[in-house]
Order: C-alpha cells, then structure tokens, then sequence
C-alpha cells in the first residue's frame, strides 16, 4: 500500500503534536532525566574503595553503579507511557482520535513510536549524564586507573553495551506502559500494574528464601532481566545474560502492546 | 451548620462512597491478596530447603563469656577497683567489678562496669541492665558489696562521694561467692564491600582495661589491700582470643573477649517480619485507592457536589481519610493475620535458625508487627490521599507514594549498609520498621519510631492537602 506510509507519518504527527503541548511533557521528561542522574550520583558518592578489603579488591562494576538511578528514573517514563493512552480515555478524547484515525492499529502503532522517541530521549540524556557523574565523582572516591578501574567511557565495549542498552530498556518501559495502559484503558490501574510488575518481583525475589526461585524471579522479571544489560564485569554469573534478560523484558512489552492492540480493536472505545 | 451537617454522616457519605465502587473494592481485595502472595510463594517453595530433621538445635539463650580474675569471699563484704581505662574495642565492652556465685556457665552473678559508649552499667540475670552516668567511661571507680543476697553497685569519681548505680536481690548466693576483676568484649559485625555488593562477618574482639587500687574487705575486718589469692578463669571460646591478666605493684592488666548477656542474633531470620513482608507488595494497591478516592472527585467534578453539599473542606478531607483510612486498615488487618498463620510454620521449619521457638499472636511483640502492618497500610493509603490531594493527578499521586517506600529495600544489597539504613530511617519506608521482632546488624530504626517516622509524613501531607482545598478553587 503506498498510501501506507503518509498515513502512518500523519498518525505518529498527530501523536507527536498530542504529546509535546501536554505541559507536562517537559516535567515529566526533566523528572526522568534528573531522577536517573541524580540517583546515579547519589549511589556513586556513597561508595568509595575504603569499604572493601582493599581498592583493587572491590571489583565494582563502575558503569553499573554509574547507571543505577535508571530505577528511579524510569518512574517518569512509566508516567508517560501510561499517560500518552490513559489521558485519552480520562478525558474522552479517544473518540476524536478514533475518528480522525479510523485505523486503531495505526493509532497504537503512532503512540509507539512518538512514546518511544520521548523515552529514547529522556534515555540519552539520563545515561549520559549518568556516566559523567561517574567519571566526576568515581576517580575521588577511589576508583583510579591506579587501583585498576579505566575511567568510564562510551568507547570500551562492554559500558558501551551498557549504555546504549539502559537508552532501550527506558524506551521498552515506555512501550510495556503504553500497552498495559491501552489494556486496562485507566491511568490509575495501569501505572499501578506497571509499577507492581517492575518491582515487586525484585522484592518478591529479595524475601522468598528458596535460592532456586530467587533465581527464577530474577532471570524473569521484567526490571531485573532488563537492567542485566548494565553488567559489564562476571557476566558468567548473572541469572540471565545482558541481551537475553533486554529480551525478557521485550516479551514483556510485545505481549502487552499485543493484548493492548487485541483488546483495542475488539472493544468500543 | 452543625445540626444539619454532623460530621458522622459526612463519614457515612465517604463510605458510601467507597463501596459503591466495584473497582475500589478490588482494590482493597487486591491489598489483601498481594501482601498474601509472599507468604504463598514462602509456603509453594517449602521443599527448597528444610532444616534438618530431630530435634532443633536448643542453643541456650544467653551469653556468658569473658575473663575474670577472681578470689572467693566468705560472708559479706566488698570489692573496690579503680578503671584506669578501658580499650574502645567494642562500643558494649564491659570492664568492672563481678559477683559471681560459682565459676560456672550460666551461674547467678550482679556486675558494675564500664563501657566506652554507654557509661557505667549495673547488671544482672543476663538480662538485667541499669544505667549509671552516662558519661562515666574510664577512669572510674567502682565498687560492689554483698549483703546476705543483696548486691549493690556503686560508682564514683573521686573514690569518696560515691554514687549508687543498682541494688539486686540475688536468692539464695552461697556464703562463698567469687568476686573480681573482669573484662569482655563482644563480636563485631564487620562490612566488607566486593562484587558490588555488601559481605557481613562476625569477628571476636577483644577488651583490655587496666585496674589500680584493687581491694578487697569482707566485713567486721579491716580493710586488706587485695591480699586474698587472685586466681584466672576463662570461658570465652575463641582460641586467638583467649582472655589473660597481669599484676604488678598492685596494677591489674586484664584482657577478655565474649558477652556477658542475652544472646544477640545479628544474623538471625525475623520470621514474623518475613511472613508479612508481603505487605511491601499490597501496599502498592492501598496508594491506588488512596490516590482515587481523592481524583475521581476532581475528575468528575464532583468535588463541587461534594464541597456543595458539605461546605467544611477540610472535614471532607478528615472524612476521606477516616473512611479510607478504617477500610483498608480492616483489609491489611486481615491480610497481615492470614499471612503470619500461614507462613509462620513454614518459615520456621526452613529457617537456618535451628530452635526458633513457636510464635503466635499471643505473643505481644508479633502483636505488634502483625496489627502494625495493618496500621502501616492504612498510613499508605492516607498519604496517598493527601498527595493526590496536592497534586490532583492520579499519575502523579501513586508514584510519588509508591517510589519513596519501595526504594530502600530495592536497593538493599547494592550500596553500603549505613547508606541504605540512612535512606531507611528518612523516608516513608521507616514505617516497614514496625515489622521487625527482632533486633538484626542491619536494623535501621526501632519499630515504633519507624511508623512515627511514616506517621509524620501523613501529618504533614495531610495539613499541606488541607491548606491547598481550602485555598484552590475546587
């Protein structure tokens, strides 16, 4: 269909023009990209080499720590995600979008992509400035190329990984968010959900007392399989390896947007 | 006003309210099946490992180690010592004066003593513990006397205005009792860091403290400077830290390790606190109805009905908070006490505690952590009324809420334990603290504290939420 591609840049405009005179667009994109920093910097600044045996022994994975306030962070895109589709039937104006873009696959596929840019974005900037406070505040509190931690950089391979793949785990937490939202077609329910599957299987994983299913929960959940990608050191160990676990939590957003799509085009508005 | 607006059935009115909403009473069934759902999971992964089969382990409950240096006493009398100091070894490092019924394990003794952090210290019974000064670390001195069964301790600074820190009643002490010097030292949690996250050890210290002006003086003779036979008796365990003692001119080095009290479990399982841990997760459904209860008015518009009808916004707000606040304190209550039976057994039976004992509702400290819970659900939910009251948005409401209480035990693990117990006691979280039964290493704020801690966090959400009614246009 060669009208095909018109009529999806024209929905994703449409989406895009929705989402960024939202006024709390910029908040709300602020909120992810400060929360991501600054609980970076704050998990930074609390460790330093003293606490371990001694420097060289630590073996801290510095990008990772550099790159903790992505749990933090990716609240704000949660927000968004469930916003961008549960603003609609909050206020009713599903009707109005449904009538300009008869096609709802179009609508949710135009949703995807304009939630997803916003995320991506908000992604960029928190792990960037994530990583430079790492490389500001790391070097004081002992971690020197002396002690045998190389200041961070995009250049080496494995943080390279790491950070590209926290820039897509926001933007699949995004899309999870806008599915369970187009789900569930209420805010409150859907921000609910998508909090609950986010953390509660960490904490579910962090009080069971069975090692065999602490396991299972973290190799399944969708935040501890996702964030997996962050590990740059002993990845042998990990429950579930850095692609495979960004994977799960893929899965995860795939059947939603899925069952969101289903359910969107089998029901009335 | 008052006669046709009486605030009971402005109660009646929220509750109404409440029920007449299908989803929201999903939402209280969702916090009772959420905080059920970690006390399932601990009972679906019973086989995991369980403790091994007989009779559990019966570890006796007390601690009674250290060094003493002792002569026995016939009859009444006293012992008089002079701390000189005291090594900071452990901030519960005791060095001071001991009566002791028998050189045995567990035998009946009272005890004065100096500790570097806690003052002076009359003790008993292992658990028996009375404060003297507070600031009355080495050098000091002490004294204890024996009278019949009664011991008393007292403490000076100067060896002549001398100050009663505790009296006892021992029964039935022999005529012959040991008295003398005596040092412990308890075990140190250490905290090394690797691998990105935190490894707790245990590690024996040891005390040394140096005595002068040591004597001893049964009654009805004169006074004797330590002139009986001072002899050592040992019973900590520790091999490289076995306690020993030199005298010269009167001068007593002495050197002990252990404790002298009830046993600390730092690394023991909370049971009662794991078995409704899953309230961390049906909290989650507690923020929702709490942040909806307020939205759906503005939402709706029908704050105006509302507002029209019962003009007094901030008792609407005390309504809602009443209504919500009973309700779902009903719901965790049911939650908290299903998940504490069910799980109770379980965790016990697979618990790497051997010889826990049998807990039960009975008990007041599980009391308070099973109604405490209830009580921490329902803070949950008022706090998300009054953020969702401030921020009038739902999806702004429940993260706000949520995110400060789920944060800390997320990290746990991941940055250093001062760190995490900081972040703990600050925010709402603390009010996960009234959970707790037992005193652990990592233990951040006492129980009651921690739901204070949460408590203020609603008063104050609560005061700002009633302000903004009173000021915006509804």
């Amino acid at each position: 269909m060669p009208r095909r591609a018109p009529r999806l840049r024209r929905a994703v405009q449409a989406e895009w023009t929705k989402l960024r005179t939202v006024p709390s667009l910029p908040w709300l994109l602020a909120v992810a990209v400060g929360l991501t920093v600054l609980g970076s910097a704050g998990a930074l600044a609390s460790v330093d080499t003293s606490q371990c045996p001694t420097p060289s022994e630590c073996f801290e994975d510095t990008t990772k720590l550099s790159l903790t306030g992505i749990w933090l962070g990716q609240a704000a895109v949660v927000v968004l995600g469930v916003l961008a589709m549960g603003s609609e039937y909050g206020t009713g104006t599903i009707g109005s979008t449904l009538a300009a873009t008869p096609s709802r696959r179009l609508v949710l596929l135009a949703k995807a992509v304009a939630v997803s840019a916003v995320a991506l974005v908000a992604g960029v900037l928190g792990v960037l400035g994530s990583l430079a406070a790492g490389r500001a505040i790391l070097p004081g509190n002992g971690f020197t190329s002396a002690n045998g931690y190389e200041p961070l950089s995009l250049a080496d391979g494995p943080t390279l990984r790491a950070a590209a793949g926290t820039v897509l785990y926001l933007g699949l937490v995004a899309l999870l968010s806008l599915g369970v939202a187009t789900a569930v077609r209420d805010t409150a329910g859907a921000i609910t959900g998508v909090l609950l599957l986010l953390y509660a299987f960490p904490i579910v994983a962090g009080l069971v007392s069975d090692p065999a299913w602490q396991r299972r929960l973290a190799r399944y959940g969708p935040m501890e399989a996702g964030l997996s990608i962050q590990n740059t050191t002993r990845l042998d160990d990990l429950p579930i390896a850095p692609w495979p676990g960004l994977g799960v939590l893929a899965t995860y957003a795939g059947v939603a947007l899925l069952s969101g799509l289903l359910l969107f085009q089998f029901r009335d508005a | 006003m008052g006669g046709h607006d009486p605030f009971g059935r402005l109660v009646l009115a929220e509750w109404t309210k409440l029920r007449s909403v299908p989803r929201w009473m999903m939402a209280l069934a969702a916090v009772v099946g959420l905080t059920l759902l970690v006390a399932v999971f601990d009972k679906a992964s019973d086989q995991g490992s369980p403790a091994e089969e007989g009779e559990p382990l019966q570890e006796p409950d007390f601690s009674d180690k250290f060094h003493f240096v002792h002569q026995p006493l016939t009859g009444d009398g006293s012992i008089v010592a002079h701390v000189v100091s005291q090594e900071d070894s452990h901030e519960w490092a005791k060095a001071g004066l001991m009566v002791k019924a028998r050189l045995e394990v567990g035998a009946p003794y009272a005890a004065v003593l100096v500790t570097p952090d806690h003052g002076v210290r009359m003790q008993w019974g292992f658990e028996h513990d009375v404060a003297g000064s507070e600031n009355g670390a080495a050098p000091r001195w002490l004294r204890l006397t024996r009278s019949g069964d009664v011991v008393t301790g007292y403490e000076s600074a100067d060896a002549r205005n001398w100050q009663q820190v505790g009296e006892v009643d021992l029964d039935d002490l022999p005529s012959t009792v040991e008295v003398g010097l005596f040092v412990a030292s308890p075990d140190a949690v250490v905290i090394k860091r690797q691998y990105g996250s935190n490894f707790v050890n245990e590690t024996p210290t040891r005390g040394e403290a140096v005595f002068d002006n040591v004597s001893v003086e049964a009654d009805g003779s004169s006074p004797s400077p330590a002139d009986g036979e001072w002899s050592d008796y040992d019973s900590a365990d520790e091999p490289d830290f076995g306690g020993s003692s030199t005298e010269s001119d009167g001068v007593f080095t002495v050197m002990g390790s252990g404790d002298i009290a009830e046993v600390r479990r730092p690394f023991g399982d909370d049971l009662v606190e794991l078995s409704l841990s899953g309230a961390a997760v049906g909290m989650l459904a507690a923020a929702a109805l709490g942040a909806l209860f307020m939205t759906a008015e503005f939402k709706r518009g029908m704050i105006r009905t509302t507002f029209a009808a019962s003009p007094g916004r901030g008792r609407v707000l005390a309504a809602k908070a009443i209504v919500l606040g009973g309700a779902t304190f009903a719901a965790g209550l049911v939650a908290s006490v299903i998940a504490f039976l069910v799980s109770e057994a379980t965790l016990r039976h697979t618990s790497r505690d051997p010889g826990l004992p049998e807990l039960s509702l009975a008990n007041l400290t599980v009391l308070r952590a099973v109604v405490g819970t209830a009580v921490l659900i329902a803070l949950v939910a008022v706090l998300s009324l009054a953020v969702a009251t401030i921020v009038r948005h739902t999806a702004l409401a429940i993260p706000l809420v949520v995110l400060p209480l789920l944060v800390p035990s997320l990290v746990e693990g991941g940055l250093p334990l001062s760190v995490e117990n900081w972040l703990t006691r600050l925010t709402p979280a603390a009010g996960f603290a009234v959970q707790q039964t037992i005193t652990r290493y990592d233990t951040a704020i006492a129980p009651l504290v921690g739901l204070g801690v949460l408590a203020a966090y609603v008063a104050v959400a609560l005061a700002v939420a009633t302000l903004l009614l009173r000021r915006r246009d509804a």
